[in-house]
């Protein structure tokens, strides 16, 4: 009768898996759940910020709000920031974070198909840096035909809808191509395991050709998918009920921002010193990629007259013509709610300029 | 220890013994009980959690996914989606079971019957169990560049580790008194491996087997989300990804109940078997 042990012992087991499981589930949930907004007589709580990414040069912005203490001058008592890359739609709709970084598109899908209660109040880069990183001597992407036939790389989840997108707004069937999962290290890119990687422009493609390779680039932006990417999203109900908490969460941003694209080094600097140290980040990678988004994406002719984080309403536009392309059906106040920024830069005219 | 004897008179005699009839309905009757009772409680844990965490665009409960799976307009094209993707892991974790437990078999047998393929064999299977298969992956994606060695290995590395132990446990537990009949007819170690060591080792095989079939699909799972990019672990992940919570809940059910009645089949299996060979 010793038999009946390993069999109990195994059922157990298995119960033992399924509570730590949801105990966890229900733990972190419970982690969350305290509300900012009982933050005392005027502070406005603890602020959690999910990013999109490991902590680079890409959120150089943030990290010069936080060591200049902008976050807390907004009235914030302490400022977490949390790596990505995850789901960030669900990590600020549950609760997790406050206010979180992702894209229009990635935000477009989750509200049309799951009703997200999320939106986007304002954005960091005005055009998306997403695009489909080849070797010259390899896949040679380089328009979006040159997609058929070959074995693309691409992560799971938001950036499995992107890459739909850019089919469904290039015309192409993915029967076309072969998709092979893919994690964000873009070494079966370089080792030949695929011909094409969903990567940034301004990070996954420096660092392979820093290697000494040159690479072709498919860029979203400029084939059918127009977007804002660094996008701050943040709950309808964080929205209605706090909008002090999201207006000072903007202000913050923008100084932040102004500062590290006054400073391109030194906020590359911070990331590899400070806040990316457990990352082995290479400087002269970090200052390439910041130089870049700084002058490319986040600054444009618009932001210099409307402000950092704003989104004029010809790009609106063009963020709905790319849902449309892209299969995406949603209107932009679904999507979009950008009246607090409006009203934050009017109170506070300086933070244009 | 466990019916060294009447294995072997099983063996010899071919004679079923009286009261297996009896067993064996105990056996599966068993079997269905554990199966329904761990259903309770994952259940139950499940409506606790829910309950817990209180936010109904992550958090779905039963009636959220029943709605999701039936009563939707898509919901006959959901529900083809993730029978299509089971279907693709009960494949993947039919592979990985079946070389995990080949594996785990013939280096048992290697290992009872030779100290030095022991000291060699152990300690690359507990590597491979000690290190997290996702750190794992690359290696194995660089080292064969077939998919359907690649699921095999990922899936059967998870199989891999507690068969092994289960089995080598099961084959040493043959007493000295049972070698030497052996020995004393002229039979050689392979005798002893053959003749008395497996049927002794049905109990921890079957054990092993139990243990596996989660082990098989979690490691189905994995390779599914690191390497293939179909099934449910695929399906999953980029659900979360895309914060179709209702879809990750309702694949989370679908393979938790899955495994859950794989799991009491091969108990039911176990009881039978063992009966027949008079082990229970």
């Amino acid at each position: 009768m010793k038999l009946s042990r390993p069999g109990a012992r195994g059922a157990r087991l298995s119960a033992v898996v399924a509570v730590a499981a949801a105990a966890s589930l229900a733990l972190s949930a419970c982690g969350s759940s305290e509300d900012d907004a009982t933050g005392g007589d005027e502070g406005l709580g603890d602020l959690t910020v999910q990013l999109s990414w490991i902590k680079n040069a890409e959120f150089a912005g943030e990290f010069m709000a936080d060591s200049k203490g902008y976050y807390t001058d907004a009235g914030f008592s302490s400022v977490t920031l949390n790596a990505g890359p995850g789901a960030t739609e669900n990590l600020v709709a549950s609760g997790e974070a406050d206010f979180g970084l992702t894209n229009a598109v990635t935000v477009g899908q989750v509200v049309a198909n799951e009703e997200a209660p999320i939106k986007i109040v304002g954005t960091t880069f005005q055009k998306n840096p997403f695009t489909i990183l080849s070797l010259k001597d390899g896949g040679n992407i380089a328009t979006p035909e040159d997609l058929k036939g070959k074995k693309i790389g691409v992560q799971d989840g938001g950036n499995a809808l992107l890459f739909a997108a850019l089919l469904a707004a290039n015309g192409i069937s993915e029967d076309e191509l072969t998709i092979v999962p893919v994690q964000y290290d873009p070494s079966p890119l370089v080792n030949g395991e695929v011909d094409g990687f969903l990567a940034y422009v301004t990070n996954e493609s420096i660092i392979v050709e820093s290697q000494g390779l040159a690479v072709t680039n498919l860029l979203f932006a400029e084939n059918g998918l127009p977007f804002v990417a660094e996008s701050i999203i943040a709950t309808d109900e964080t929205i209605a009920e706090r909008p002090d908490v999201v207006k000072a969460f903007l202000e913050a941003e923008i100084k932040g921002w102004k500062d590290a694209c006054a400073d391109v080094e030194g906020s590359a600097q911070y990331a590899v010193d400070t806040y990316g140290e457990e990352f082995g980040l290479e400087l002269d990678k970090e200052i390439a990629q910041n130089s870049t988004q700084c002058e490319t994406l986040i600054n444009t002719d618009e932001t210099a007259e409307n402000g950092l984080f704003t989104i004029s309403d010809s790009l609106l536009e063009q963020n709905l013509t790319t849902f449309e392309a892209a299969g995406i059906d949603v209107a932009a106040e679904d999507v979009f709610d950008l009246s607090l920024l409006e009203e934050l830069l009017e109170e506070k005219p300086e933070l244009k300029g | 220890m466990i019916g060294v004897t009447t294995s072997v008179s099983t063996a010899v005699g071919q004679r079923v013994r009286p009261g297996t009839g009896r067993a064996v309905l105990s056996g599966v009757s068993r079997a269905l009980g554990t199966g329904l009772l761990m259903l309770a409680i994952v259940a139950v844990v499940w409506v606790v959690s829910v309950l817990v965490v209180d936010n109904a665009f992550v958090a779905k409960g039963p009636l959220d996914v029943a709605e999701y799976l039936f009563d939707k307009d898509d919901s006959a094209q959901t529900r083809a989606t993730i029978l299509d993707a089971l279907g693709v892991t009960l494949g993947d974790a039919a592979i990985g079971f079946v070389a995990g437990m080949l594996v785990a078999t013939l280096a048992a047998a290697l290992i009872v019957l030779s100290k030095p393929v022991e000291a060699t064999v152990m300690p690359v299977a507990l590597i491979l169990r000690a290190v997290p298969l996702i750190a794992l992956t690359p290696v194995i994606r660089l080292l064969f560049t077939d998919t359907f060695t690649r699921l095999a290995v990922i899936s059967g590395i998870v199989v891999l580790f507690p068969a092994l132990v289960n089995i080598v446990q099961g084959l040493r537990s043959v007493t000295p008194q049972m070698r030497d009949v052996v020995h004393v007819y002229g039979g050689g170690a392979w005798s002893v491996l053959l003749r008395v060591a497996f049927p002794s080792a049905l109990p921890a095989l079957f054990a092993s087997v139990r243990i596996s079939v989660p082990g098989a699909i979690t490691g189905a799972l994995l390779a599914e989300w690191l390497v293939t990019g179909e099934g449910i672990g695929s399906l999953v992940v980029n659900a979360a990804g895309q914060s179709q919570n209702n879809l990750v809940w309702a694949c989370v059910i679908v393979v938790t109940v899955v495994s859950l009645a794989l799991y009491t089949v091969a108990q039911v299996i176990e009881s039978l078997v063992l009966a027949r060979y008079g082990q229970r």
